[in-house]
């Protein structure tokens, strides 16, 4: 089955705004239109203007609601429905690609209306099980209309598979490997000369990303090696940050704010290890991908899905959550051994093909085209008003429970 | 003078069971569909797996020997029965000996050889799909109210098809074999 496939993707999050479901969509996007097949994106966005040109709708904007220690995006509601309708019609899919359908969103709607083959992607990335346990019995109707369910990580399949009913396939988040992999360093910056450096990049007022861990781990660090820097880039209120730190680090930390994705690689280039001591909500880890891919060694927090990435410790340092004495320890052990690092760059620099975005994609197309029947016909949007009607009934109770609470 | 509570509480689980039993018959009937798909998608992934294997049996025969290009095009003739255990055990013996070929595999023609790596993996996808539909067919059908009311209860429950398909997992997936 070779010919060109029309495939509809349905990003559940604000297009204009950072995420990992997004940058996935986007490039699995570009990936496959490069491959000659056709790809429409439907998408809310904050600002309608922001979206490119072509070939992604605007599906209106998502009630952000605090969940988790990050917000999670709610929309639902007869408007929605219309416009996720009329993109259905209009797009005349083979195939139907839903990303993250759980939470009430236009991955959902889009479950509930669409008729034909739909494919789920399931990142579970802002879901606690606790929430799911309650949800799932609830919109299990509508996942059950899913022809093939694909998890990004053993962690995600896992959820998927206690609480939302059925198994699904495992293929892997994609990166662009070559950005990342050949480039020029930050300026002043390169791996191996002068102090040496450790990184950090992430949402660093977020307490799950694990930066306060680090800070305390850095003492100790120093000690062993007076003139480490610990370099931090990501979004957060850098004033409430410079209050954090001992006055006695300062001279050891430094923030470069909010980078690029041209200066992110370049920063991965740099650093002589990268450090990611998240605590837990992390279903994925692009961002150790994107390392590795950098040639950066790594210690990581012992996240399942950052265990996964990094094979077990095959490719990356692993230590206990939470634990600064050891992430410490770890630090310092490798920034002492210069030979381990060169190991671990090379190995890691290698691992990271698996994920480029052209296995990745064409592993997703295999499923697309075990689902797409031959002259099973196109993916149509049900006349059915009840499908939605009977949906918001039960739908919206558990919802306004949780937004009163 | 109203009525009796007790006609009203009756009503009203009467009306919410007539309810619920419409949406289960729609769920029941929708997953009909599900499983019908799906097993098509499977069956007609393991036709061009067969027919693969009976073009290898004709192509290779020089590099396979008599003994195996001969068991080979047995096993691909077998594979055509229809949705009955011996279905399963044919698929599994043509299973295993197109794992044999795994060895010979970069002496195939290339197109050949990624034809059928391409299609191991979709015969492990599409599985994958139809035992899922199964599994959720299953489960609605076995909940206690949906036997008490003997929704579908006429109609043959879907079996799954079980074989071994870890050709996919040495082969197919250029990624690290974590499915």
């Amino acid at each position: 089955m070779d010919r060109p496939l029309r495939i509809g993707i349905v990003c559940p999050y604000h297009w204009d705004r950072p995420g990992g479901v997004q940058y996935h969509v986007r490039d699995l996007a570009e990936t496959l239109r490069g491959l000659g097949h056709h790809v429409e994106v439907l998408t809310p966005a904050q600002h309608e203007e922001s979206l490119p040109a072509e070939h992604v709708t605007f599906a209106g904007r998502t009630v952000p609601i605090p969940y988790n220690g990050s917000m999670a995006s709610v929309q639902f509601g007869p408007i929605s429905a219309a416009r996720v309708r009329r993109w259905l019609r209009e797009g005349h899919f083979d195939v139907v690609h839903v990303h993250d359908p759980a939470p009430p969103s236009i991955g959902l709607l889009v479950l509930m209306i669409a008729k034909g083959p739909i494919v789920a992607t399931f990142h579970a990335a802002t879901v606690r099980s606790k929430w799911l346990t309650a949800w799932g019995p609830v919109i299990r109707p509508w996942l059950e209309r899913i022809s093939g369910r694909i998890a990004v990580s053993d962690f995600a399949r896992r959820l998927q598979v206690e609480h939302l009913g059925g198994d699904a396939v495992v293929i892997p988040n994609g990166v662009h490997v070559a950005p990342f992999a050949d480039g020029p360093p930050l300026p002043g910056l390169t791996r191996g000369a002068g102090m040496p450096t450790i990184g950090f990049l992430g949402r660093y007022d977020e307490p799950r990303k694990g930066l306060p861990v680090l800070l305390e781990a850095l003492p100790a660090v120093v000690r062993r090696h007076p003139d480490v820097r610990l370099l931090i880039a990501g979004r957060g209120d850098p004033e409430a940050l410079q209050a954090s730190i001992p006055p006695e680090l300062r001279p050891h930390v430094q923030l470069l704010g909010e980078l690029t994705e041209a200066d992110k690689a370049a920063f991965l280039r740099s650093v002589d290890v990268y450090c990611a001591p998240n605590l837990l909500g992390e279903s994925f880890g692009i961002i150790l991908i994107e390392a590795l891919a950098a040639g950066a060694p790594i210690v990581a927090a012992d996240l399942d899905a950052f265990a996964a990435v990094l094979e077990d410790g095959e490719v990356g340092v692993l230590v206990r959550r939470g634990d600064p004495a050891a992430l410490a320890t770890a630090l310092g052990d490798l920034l002492a051994d210069p030979d381990r690092r060169a190991d671990l760059s090379a190995r890691g620099r290698e691992a990271a093909w698996a994920y480029d975005w052209s296995v990745v994609a064409r592993r997703v197309l295999a499923v697309y085209e075990t689902v797409v029947l031959p002259g099973g016909g196109e993916v149509t949007a049900s006349d059915d008003d009840a499908d939605v009607i009977g949906a918001t009934g039960p739908g919206r109770q558990p919802l306004r429970r949780r937004v009163r609470r | 003078m109203g009525l009796p509570v007790w006609t009203i509480v009756a009503g009203v689980v009467v009306l919410l069971l007539a309810v619920w039993t419409a949406w289960t018959l729609t769920r029941l009937r929708r997953l009909e569909a599900r499983v019908d798909r799906a097993r098509t998608a499977l069956e007609t992934q393991l036709r061009r797996r067969a027919a693969l294997a009976a073009e290898v049996a004709r192509e290779a025969a020089p590099l396979l020997g008599p003994e195996r290009t001969a068991g080979l095009a047995r096993a691909a003739a077998g594979a055509r029965l229809p949705w009955t255990p011996d279905r399963e055990l044919a698929e599994n013996v043509l299973g295993r000996e197109l794992r044999a070929l795994v060895g010979e595999l970069p002496q195939l023609a290339p197109a050949l050889a990624a034809d059928l790596s391409g299609t191991a993996q979709r015969v492990g996808l599409a599985r994958r799909f139809y035992n899922d539909a199964v599994r959720d067919t299953a489960e609605l059908r076995g909940r206690r109210l949906s036997r008490l009311l003997r929704l579908h209860a006429r109609r043959p429950l879907p079996r799954y098809f079980d074989i071994d398909d870890s050709l996919g997992e040495l082969v197919g997936t250029a990624g690290p074999g974590r499915s």
